[in-house]
């Protein structure tokens, strides 16, 4: 069941367009990621759902219900904001009694929702405190506590993790998609950083310039990037310039030059048509390196230029021809390191060689 | 470890600090004086003159007056000001800046332009508010507005706006969101305004000068009158009772403010 629906949608400021016509259907209970480089649209997609815009054209539907026209307070969404926006005058109890107060229910049903929350969140005996006695993480708990009391029908994320540090942000990603599994709640996350999307989301968009390029399951987009821009966006690439050869359906063949043919995926929502040039992307961990060796699948012949330690792996740079590779391998013993100017064979499986146009 | 000022700067702001403390001091002593004129330094100390500013029906009528006007200048300026505020920060349109401007343009334009331009005004529109009591407040509101638009405007630019955006998908309305969420983040803006308006309509002298109406003169218009036909002590007089209404009221909010930070705090 569709539980927003996006009809042609787009929004223009003046004369830039922020959000270009889109059509969505997130799904009943999904983790939605929209996924982009700063100024792409992403927030001003949330916030036309929210409210707080008003779409130059096309409809927006929750649950069946055209909502377009109506105010934010009558729309029962939630929104949490990049700086979590915590009422400062009020204290943690006040901020999240909040929006029960508005709905006026009674005091002992805000008292016993209030202390439900706080303890949802892991922040029972907070109630009393003030804003600037948080920490980040711990605003962050309120600002989601704040939201989730009203029992709204949707749940937007703004950047919720862009202002804690490295660590918070690790433990809170997990901390967010578990409180939403938990409550099945519909919910739609917004995010430049592709880790987070990645780990988190039951289906991404990859936004750029106001468009949608690429809506799909995080392995989708992973592995089967629609263009070169998502290829480069998510996750470390090499994308090597080739020629497609032959073209069927998620199959291709593509020329690497100097004759060197080898089979690739292609994904569903692109066609490639023989002859034109595309990009093969290999992602760097999918690469094997070795002196010489025998065996099947595609390969490349290289030579070690650059060596760069990196704890848990090394990662080489490698020249083939005219492509230049990054490879990941794994820091164990039994993989000794190979010296710059080395000889190397690159090894990958047909299934990890992908062609986007 | 205490923090250390260097000595040229200290030395500076103790001469700073003389210069704008010393005319008050002047005042007060020569309203203390024990003498027949007002003189510095005083003939001798007594509270003759501040009894005499107490006994005297001008200077009370002038000072209830004046206090009275400040009063309503300063209400009426906050809200005109405080509306003119939030327009200008909420909406964005051409020719915001020029209007911006235009708003704030009594805090540079010098008093005695705005008084007789209103005479003017009063005088070729023949509206009725020639040197009256009506017209007076006009002009002192006019003269206020700018400072609560200005200390108001300070206090929106630094106001999240996402505060509002909060409150509303939590389910208030633009109504209940101003006065539950943005009202209470901008009091002090507002309250600072406010004590502006009431210190800067007390004090006012040009735009009174043209507009007051012979029989109910703002204290600084009454000081000046006497002033002019005799030189007494009891203007100084009145002026110390100035001094400490507008000491008392910066004071008072002052506490005001700070009592409502330890009540938040705790
Ligand atoms: N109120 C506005 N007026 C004019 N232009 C705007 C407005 N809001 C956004 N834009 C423009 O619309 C485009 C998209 O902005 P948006 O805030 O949606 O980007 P974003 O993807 O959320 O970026 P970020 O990751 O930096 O938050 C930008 O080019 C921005 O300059
Ligand atoms: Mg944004």
């Amino acid at each position: 069941m569709s539980s927003v629906e996006f009809k042609g949608v787009s929004k223009a400021f003046g004369r830039t367009v922020a959000v270009e016509q889109t059509d969505l259907v997130v799904q009943q209970g999904e983790f939605f990621s929209m996924l982009g480089p700063s100024g792409c649209g992403k927030s001003t997609t949330l916030r036309m759902l929210a409210g707080f815009l008003t779409p130059t054209t096309g409809r927006i539907l929750v649950n069946g219900r055209d909502i377009t026209d109506l105010p934010p307070e009558a729309r029962g969404i939630g929104i949490v904001f990049q700086n979590y926006a915590i009422f400062p005058h009020m204290n943690v109890y006040d901020n999240i009694a909040f929006g029960l107060v508005e709905r006026r229910q009674d005091k002992a049903t805000i008292r016993r929702k209030v202390e439900a929350a706080l303890e949802q969140v892991g922040l029972t005996g907070y109630g009393e405190r003030f804003e600037r006695e948080l920490s980040g993480g711990q605003k962050q708990r309120v600002a989601l506590a704040r939201v989730l009391v009203i029992e709204p029908e949707i749940l937007l994320l703004d950047e919720p993790l862009s202002a804690l540090d490295k660590k918070m942000r690790e433990e809170m990603k997990f901390w967010i998609k578990d409180i939403q599994k938990s409550i099945g709640i519909t919910t739609v996350y917004v995010t430049h950083d592709q880790s987070e999307a990645l780990t988190m989301s039951d289906r991404i968009a990859v936004m750029n310039e106001g468009r949608m390029l690429q809506v799909g399951t995080p392995v989708d987009i992973y592995e089967k990037p629609a263009s070169r821009f998502i290829a480069e966006f998510i996750g470390d690439s090499n994308l090597l310039d080739v020629t497609v050869v032959k073209s069927n359906g998620t199959r291709c063949d593509v020329d690497l030059g100097d004759g060197l043919i080898v089979p690739a995926h292609v994904s569903d929502t692109v066609r490639l048509t023989p002859g034109s040039s595309a990009g093969l992307l290999i992602r760097p961990e999918m690469l094997r390196l070795a002196p010489a060796l025998k065996g099947e699948g595609p390969r490349l012949t290289g030579k070690v230029v650059d060596r760069v330690y990196q704890g848990a792996l090394r990662r080489y740079h490698v020249a083939a021809g005219r492509h230049e590779l990054v490879v990941e391998v794994p820091n164990r013993p039994e993989l000794s390191p190979l010296s710059p100017g080395a000889e190397v064979q690159l090894f990958w499986s047909e299934e990890s060689g992908v062609a986007v146009p | 470890m205490g923090r250390k000022i260097p000595l040229p700067m200290l030395i500076m702001a103790i001469l700073g600090f003389c210069y704008m403390l010393v005319p008050i001091v002047i005042v007060v002593l020569a309203g203390l004086t024990a003498g027949e004129f007002l003189t510095f330094p005083p003939e001798g100390l007594s509270l003759r003159w501040v009894i005499a500013f107490l006994q005297s029906e001008k200077y009370l009528s002038a000072f209830f007056f004046s206090f009275r006007l400040a009063l309503m200048t300063m209400i009426v300026a906050t809200i005109i000001g405080t509306a003119a505020a939030l327009f200008l920060s909420r909406t964005r349109f051409i020719g915001r800046g020029a209007m911006r401007a235009f708003f704030l343009s009594p805090v540079v334009l010098p008093g005695v332009v705005i008084g007789f331009a209103l005479f003017a005004f009063y005088i070729s529109t023949g509206i009725g508010l020639t040197r009256t009591i009506w017209g007076l407040w006009i002009g002192h509101i006019l003269y206020s507005t700018p400072y609560v638009i200005g200390t108001v405007g300070a206090a929106l630019a630094s106001y999240d706006v996402s505060l509002d955006e909060a409150a509303r998908s939590l389910g208030a309305s633009p109504m209940r969101t101003f006065r539950k969420v943005t009202l209470p983040n901008i009091s002090q803006g507002i309250q600072a305004g406010s004590i502006f308006a009431f210190i800067v309509s007390f004090g006012q002298f040009e735009v009174s000068l043209f507009l007051s109406a012979p029989n109910s003169e703002p204290l600084p218009i009454a000081m000046y009158n006497s002033l002019r036909y005799k030189f007494d002590p009891s203007a100084a007089a009145a002026g110390i009772f100035a001094i400490m209404l507008v000491t008392a009221s910066v004071l008072l909010t002052n506490r005001l403010v700070n009592i409502r930070r330890l009540l938040d705090r705790n």
